[in-house]
This record gives structure tokens, C-alpha cells and sequence, in this order.
């Protein structure tokens, strides 16, 4: 076929290549972040202005751009096995200045979602499942509270699941549909023994 | 007005914090709510949230789920939401929002949700106790401040908005239009001011309490250089006090200024109240009827400026 424009063939087969394909990149994952995040991270195109707002940026390596660009890039590894994945706060500052109009916390999110599903979680974050399944709090109610809940005329169990725990088995088996608590378990006790 | 002088009726959705660490925002929501004219009625059998830094980093479907479980049993009261929690507000509003306007996701939830016999429909609003503190059409600052009995005079006032309850702004729906302003909102210094109070500004207000996402957890020594970096800014302004709207936000600061003491070996002192506890001082409840007493960072100094 006649070419009318850009470089010739064989140049344009190698800035191609350098441009969007590493061995390491896996196009599907850019398609899964993107389907799932119900956001649009194909169209970063760099600014910053999310690093430059992000209160976790300053005292830590981790950047919010260099993972929107893993997301570009496929570079699924390198973003799922980023112990930084973990230090945004999700106070949504990138979001709410992103010039794209991408929602970068909610890219940050499903990435967890899919490190998780490799079982890359930090264990606080299952704790916090394995407290709600107890109890349906993530911090239950204590005697201390208990006691000063009287004294300001409130029940002494508030009127959640802990005043009424025929609510819990509901709650259990909406997490067990997923089989979080089992996950959960299993990779407490892999890491705690 | 009705006779009884209660305009509006919500479901109290409470969370964890708020009735588990700080059980005076409870009874202070409760009380200075009714005098307010809006009337909190229990949401039994409510759970957490769940928490949507741990919940939804882990798997968005349970998080939906489990947030939609606590709509449903609003929607069988026939009753919206109110809740006194910005993470709270993400998790029941945001869901809400989500769940209203995408069909698969809803389809995705009520799947599971029939297997404990519930339907969630999208027939409820959810509303945080801020938002119907400021706006006019439930309550609005005029009222509030009819309402205050003990005014906070000569108290310097500082707020700390924190993040969920309008963040993102794009995603979130106000009727208030000015509570979308995300870079310098006022509107919480008015609600200050309607107490009697002097709403102070520092450096960087909007910056996060540092604890969310799950870094309280992950790496608190990194959530609380995020904390010790406004509380660094509040000092400056030599305020008497910080105000909240999010119990989570709440414990961040008030414990963290003793964690932070711990580990970085600096102090504030700097006592931290839910405006729900602000707005109880300034209707005449005394601190041991707000359990002022439970909170890490003495609220001493301040109460003797005040009262």
C-alpha cells in the first residue's frame, strides 16, 4: 500500500515497539484497570498535577503519576508488586484537579483489588475483614465505652450489630459469598503463622 | 412546623467510631439535632460502612455489597440516611450513587443480596449530618444560631474538612452548590461562627488527616507525619481548637497527637471536637454529658475559655 505520510516503514515498526510494547507489558492489564476503575487512565497524559497534590508524595517514593503510567504502559508487575501501592490515603486531591478529568485514586483502588487477588495485601487491611465478620464493626464497642455509654444516657451496645447481632449472619454470608474471611485467614495465618 | 416541633425524620446510620471511641458525637447528634428540629431514629442492625479504605482496597463487589446491606435496611424504614462520618459518607452515599445509576452493578448486588433476602431498590437519600446542618431547606446557620444558648465567644476555632464527605467533587451532588468548593470552602467557618465562635484559617487546610486508605494501619509512622504537618500549621495560628465532621479524621488527631508524641517527640495539646460536640457545648450540654472526658488530648483549656 502507498504511504502518503510519517516515517518510512521499518522506522515506524521500531518507534512502535519503543513506544508501546516492553516484554514485560501486558495490554490486558491496562484494559482491566481501566473496565474496572469505571475511569479513563488511558488519558494521562503526564501533567503531575496529581503528584504535586498528593499528601503522601512528599514523604515517601511513592508517585501517583510514575503508577498512572504503569497503568498506560501495561507494566502490570511493576505496579501490583510496589509496596507504594499501599500509601495513598485516597483523599481524592488528584482527583478532584486532575486536568484529564481521570479519577487517579479510583486507578489506585482496583490495582489493589487485582494485587489482592495475587494475595499482595498488607494483613491490617484483612484484619479489618476478619473484625467486621466478628462483630459487623471494623472497631467494635469496649467495656471502657460500654460504661461511658451509660453515663451519657446512650444503650450500652449501640443499636447496630452489637445490640442486635441476629443481623451478623446476614453480613456473614454476604462476606462468605465472596470468600473473603477464607481468604483472609488463610493469608493471615501464611504471613503470622 | 409540627407540633412537635420535628420537621424532618433520618435513619441514624452511627459506624464505628462515632459510637465505639467518641460515643458523645452520638448523643450530641441526637440531642442537638432535635432542638434543630430533625430527629435521629436508630438504623438497627446497622453494620460498618464497611470501612472503604480496607473494604473497597480489597474487593470493590463485597464493598458494595456490604454498603448496600445498610441501605436496604434504610429503604425497609422508609426513612433517608443521615450519618455524622466522612468515610461513612463514602461508603453509604457514594454506593447509593453508584448503585442508582449503573444497572450491572446493581444486578451484581441484589445477586447476592437475595440470598439473605433483601432488595436493595434506590429508593432512600443519604445525608451527612453536616450537610443538613448548613443547608436551610432542613436546618441552616440562622437556626443554629437561635439555637445556641452558651456561645463559644472568644474561642479561635480552626476546621478540618477532610476528604469523602465532598471529595471527589465532580462525582458528588450538593444542594448547597458552595460545599463543592474543594480547593477553599468557608461554609463549615460559618457553622463556627453561628456558635459564636472565631473560624481561624491555616496553611493548607484541605491537606488529609493523613490516616485513610488504610495507612493508619499500613504505616502509621506515614500517617502521622501527614497529621503532625497540620498539626504543625495549626499551630502557627495559635487556635484553641480543631473542629471535625469525621470521627475517623477525630481519632487521627486526638490519638495521633499521642502517637505522635511517642515517635516524633513533639506535643500540641490542641483538643479536637466533632462539630456535633461543638454544636452540644454551645446548646448548654455540659463535657461530661458529651464524654469530652473520652477524648486522648485533654479538652481542658478550651472548655475554660468557653464556659
Amino acid at each position: 500500500m502507498a504511504r502518503t505520510k510519517g516515517y518510512p516503514e521499518a522506522l515506524e515498526k521500531k518507534l512502535h515497539e519503543q513506544r508501546f510494547f516492553r516484554e514485560d507489558s501486558n495490554p490486558e492489564f491496562s484494559k482491566k484497570v481501566k473496565t474496572l476503575s469505571r475511569t479513563i487512565p488511558h488519558m494521562c497524559y503526564q501533567c503531575g498535577t496529581c503528584t504535586g497534590s498528593c499528601p503522601s508524595a512528599p514523604r515517601s517514593t511513592y508517585r501517583i503519576r510514575k503508577f498512572m503510567r504503569r497503568v498506560v504502559l501495561g507494566l502490570e508487575n511493576e505496579a501490583l508488586t510496589d509496596p507504594d501501592l499501599w500509601l495513598c490515603t485516597t483523599c481524592y486531591s488528584c482527583s478532584d484537579r486532575c486536568p484529564r478529568d481521570i479519577l487517579p485514586t479510583d486507578v489506585i483502588m482496583t490495582m489493589r483489588n487485582l494485587a489482592f487477588q495475587r494475595d499482595i495485601i498488607p494483613v491490617n487491611f484483612l484484619k479489618t475483614v476478619t473484625a467486621i465478620y466478628a462483630s459487623g464493626h471494623g472497631v467494635p464497642n469496649n467495656d471502657v465505652n460500654r460504661a461511658a455509654r451509660e453515663r451519657l444516657g446512650l444503650t450500652r451496645d449501640p443499636p447496630t450489630t452489637h445490640m442486635y447481632p441476629e443481623y451478623m449472619p446476614a453480613i456473614r454470608k454476604i462476606i462468605d459469598h465472596y470468600k473473603l474471611k477464607a481468604n483472609a485467614d488463610r493469608i493471615i495465618k501464611e504471613r503470622e503463622g | 412546623m409540627s407540633e412537635s416541633g420535628i420537621n424532618h425524620k433520618f435513619a441514624f446510620y452511627l459506624g464505628c467510631i462515632a459510637p465505639n471511641r467518641y460515643p458523645g458525637v452520638e448523643s450530641a447528634s441526637i440531642k442537638a439535632m432535635k432542638k434543630l428540629g430533625v430527629e435521629l431514629v436508630p438504623l438497627k442492625g446497622a453494620s460498618c460502612c464497611p470501612a472503604p479504605g480496607a473494604f473497597g482496597s480489597i474487593d470493590q463487589s463485597v464493598f458494595y455489597a456490604m454498603a448496600a446491606r445498610n441501605l436496604v435496611l434504610a429503604e425497609q424504614m422508609k426513612m433517608d440516611i443521615a450519618l455524622v462520618c466522612n468515610g461513612c459518607y463514602k461508603s453509604i452515599w457514594e454506593v447509593n450513587h453508584k448503585l442508582k445509576h449503573n444497572k450491572d452493578l446493581r444486578d451484581a448486588v441484589n445477586e447476592v443480596l437475595k440470598e439473605v433476602d433483601m432488595e436493595y431498590k434506590g429508593t432512600i437519600n443519604v445525608y451527612h449530618t453536616a450537610e443538613l446542618l448548613y443547608n436551610d431547606k432542613f436546618i441552616g446557620v440562622d437556626k443554629i444560631r437561635d439555637s445556641i444558648t452558651n456561645p463559644l465567644t472568644g474561642a479561635r476555632i480552626a476546621v478540618h474538612y477532610g476528604c469523602h464527605l465532598t471529595k471527589p467533587h465532580k462525582d458528588r451532588e450538593f444542594e448547597k452548590e458552595v460545599m463543592l468548593n474543594t480547593e477553599h470552602p468557608v461554609w463549615m467557618e460559618e457553622l463556627v461562627a453561628a456558635l459564636g465562635a472565631t473560624p481561624v484559617e491555616y496553611r493548607n487546610k484541605m491537606q488529609c488527616c493523613g490516616a485513610g486508605g488504610g495507612v493508619r494501619g499500613y504505616d502509621i509512622v506515614h500517617a502521622l507525619d501527614i497529621t503532625n504537618e497540620k498539626l504543625i500549621n495549626l499551630k502557627e495560628e495559635k487556635v484553641d481548637a480543631l473542629t471535625d465532621i469525621c470521627p475517623f479524621c477525630q481519632l487521627q488527631f486526638d490519638r495521633g497527637q499521642i502517637e505522635i508524641q511517642e515517635k516524633f517527640g513533639v506535643s500540641y495539646g490542641l483538643p479536637v471536637l466533632h462539630f456535633a460536640e461543638l454544636l452540644g457545648l454551645a446548646q448548654g450540654m455540659s463535657p461530661q454529658d458529651l464524654g469530652l472526658d473520652l477524648h486522648a488530648i485533654s479538652c481542658e483549656p478550651f472548655l475554660k475559655k468557653v464556659l
